[in-house]
């Protein structure tokens, strides 16, 4: 049976990561005044925060083998809560309290419905986006909430920025950096982390191993639920604008990122650094792309089929890349006569 | 290397999209392409542009507005000529900012003012509600029952729908049945439909509604599909719109329910905010906060013949 070379190990666990600088190297030469900047740069960071943070805390309920499809739903839900709260007249400390234990309880009933009643993760967290959607229409009257019922210092945040020498470091950035650290000591250095790898691994092993399984796909789904609320405060305090269907575009984003971060692990695990690489490439895929003047809909067909590209050559190479049935037994005819 | 290789393929592939950078560069940017009244003014805008021998990079973020602001910090890095958008500007101030702090002008396309705008151009939004709120009133001689499709997140068709309330609230025995925000999970032509026949059900007796007015088109279209796939076309309920589309003026050309629009001179805007780009890049400030240009009743007398 034909079967050809297995990728190098390092290209297999590395190869997204060449084909992301590949990009980078791309646009550079393209966009050689504007893309290799350090302002780019720190443009680019600061326009993936908020993706960032759905992404990383989307990747402790993808390690567990579940989804969670209800953060961009909940994102902008969690913007109206905080707008709501505001227009009531509470103070900064208030609405975020609250909207972040909106965040917390959405996340426990997706939590709730998938560990403790058994739905499946995709019909249940498609069930509380549904929710979560019309709660946030149903709030704000389909309407925008912006102006000056917005504490200034709530804006000033989203905006802001940290000024370290020539440096200067946007407040969003740094807050997806910490969140970023957080799932990364979590997945990595706890005894929950090896846990919930183990959930996702093999669940029957797991459960027989004695660990609580409902509990843990519980409070994978609370912190997603958590990040998507920290995400929404984050694209609020950017926009200064809380509408009922901002964070939508989130989700798929959020979960390409991941898919594109399993690609960069020998198991195919999501991995939370290898989430970091996805959501750069689909941040400098946006950022470069537009500088290039390429039309955005070319961008959106451009983005798909990397995503799309990656993810098959890292199946590819984990199976072993083998002749379809038809060229081998083409071969082993010609090989006979 | 496959990966290596095929990504740098189909980068270079697209390499050679990417447009001399002589003349002087403007972006259009919407989030609202896939509306025919935005693609109207941004084609007005490209023919505009291609005369004067722009070069011309139109944006759409597909609804995302979040997208549309960093996709704004993207071109102001790159250093454009002038911006011109087609969006609440309200909602996109970091974008604005990060065009001000580059230099770069931006022009709302019928958008709304804004202090971080050059200026704006659109028609009066109020002039147009009232031609067709008048319209049904006059229809109804001053009598019946209407159904109102609105949209509240955008200023400027929301204040479409303040000024028709204000005109059937002023005539005592024109009763608003209710007040609808089609869903745009399928496009709000789809939206509008779906929440008709609901009305159209809760309502079976033939005459119980009068009219439809619509924001704008797409719902006065939905409305009309689900009147006549209802069978309730010939109990003379009179449908109005706004924006005076392709389908609109089918619709009203064929003498269906759907009777009246107001077509905008999107033409016209585009055209305007091209001289006035055109004079900004000329170092011309202009100090009017809105340009308004005039919108007119479409009939079916003004379709047939």
């Amino acid at each position: 049976m034909p079967q050809l070379p297995h990728m190098p190990a390092f290209l297999r666990r590395y190869g997204t990561l060449i084909g992301f600088l590949a990009i980078v190297l791309f646009f550079w030469t393209q966009r050689p005044q504007t893309f290799m900047t350090l302002p780019n740069w720190v443009n680019i960071t600061r326009q993936m925060s908020i993706l960032g943070v759905v992404a990383f805390t989307m990747t402790i309920v993808m390690v567990t083998g579940d989804f969670d499809l209800s953060v961009g739903a909940m994102a902008s839900l969690v913007g109206i809560v905080a707008g709501s709260a505001f227009q009531s007249g509470a103070g900064v400390g208030e609405a975020v309290a609250l909207a972040l234990l909106v965040g917390l309880a959405g996340g426990a009933l997706n939590g709730l419905l998938v560990a403790g009643v058994g739905i499946s993760a995709f019909v249940a967290t498609l069930g509380t986006l549904t929710v979560f959607r019309g709660l946030a229409l149903y709030t704000s009257g389909g309407a925008s909430i912006y102006g000056r019922v917005i504490p200034a210092e709530f804006s000033s945040f989203g905006r802001g920025a940290i000024q370290l020498g020539e440096l200067r470091i946007p407040n969003l950035t740094l807050l997806a950096a910490l969140v970023l650290a957080l799932v990364f000591v979590i997945l990595r250095f706890t005894i929950v982390g090896r846990r919930l790898y183990a959930i996702g691994g093999n669940r029957e092993a797991a459960r027989f191993g004695g660990i609580r399984i409902a509990r843990l796909r519980m409070l994978s789904f609370v912190i997603s639920g958590l990040g998507a609320a920290v995400a929404g405060l984050m694209l609020f305090s950017r926009l200064s604008t809380a509408h009922p269907t901002q964070g939508e575009g989130l989700m798929l984003q959020a979960i390409a990122a991941v898919f594109l971060g399993m690609t960069m692990n020998e198991e195919a695990q999501p991995n939370v650094l290898g989430t970091l690489v996805g959501v750069l490439i689909l941040g400098v895929l946006a950022n470069g792309l537009t500088q290039m003047q390429i039309d955005t809909y070319i961008q959106q067909i451009l983005t798909g089929l990397i995503i799309i590209l990656a993810v098959t050559l890292s199946s590819l190479s984990q199976r072993g890349l083998r002749a379809p049935e038809w060229l081998r037994r083409l071969l082993s005819e010609r090989r006979t006569t | 290397m496959r990966k290596f290789s095929l990504f740098l393929v189909l980068l270079l592939a697209i390499g050679g999209a990417a447009l001399a950078q002589d003349a002087p560069s403007i972006a259009v940017m919407t989030p609202f392409l896939a509306q025919p009244g935005t693609q109207l003014m941004v084609e007005g805008f490209e023919a505009a542009a291609a005369d004067k021998g722009w070069q011309v990079n139109v944006i759409d973020t597909s609804e995302d507005i979040a997208a549309l602001v960093s996709r704004m910090e993207d071109v102001a890095l790159q250093g454009v000529d002038a911006i011109v958008i087609n969006v609440d500007p309200t909602q996109i101030e970091p974008g604005l900012q990060a065009a001000a702090d580059a230099g770069i002008p931006v022009f709302g396309l019928d958008s709304g003012a804004h202090p971080l705008l050059a200026t704006n151009v659109t028609s009066n939004g109020y002039t147009m509600a009232a031609e067709t709120a008048t319209y049904v009133v006059d229809r109804l001689n001053g009598a019946g029952n209407v159904v109102m499709f609105i949209f509240e997140p955008y200023p400027p068709v929301q204040k479409r729908g303040a000024i028709a309330q204000a005109i059937f609230d002023n005539t005592p025995d024109i009763h608003i049945m209710d007040a609808i925000t089609p869903s745009f999970d399928n496009g709000p032509l789809e939206g509008a439909r779906n929440a008709m026949e609901a009305v159209l059900l809760a309502h079976p007796e033939a005459g119980s509604i009068s009219a439809v007015w619509a924001a704008w088109d797409d719902p006065a279209l939905g409305a009309l599909q689900a009147i006549e796939d209802a069978g309730r076309a010939d109990e003379g309920i009179v449908i109005v719109g706004i924006d005076a589309t392709n389908q609109a003026r089918d619709a009203i050309a064929r003498g269906s329910n759907f009777e009246a629009t107001v077509a905008q001179d999107f033409s016209g805007m585009a055209a305007r905010v091209a001289d006035l780009v055109e004079a900004r890049l000329g170092g011309m400030m202009s100090a009017q906060v809105n340009h308004y240009v005039p919108a007119r009743l479409v009939t079916q007398a003004d379709l047939v013949g």
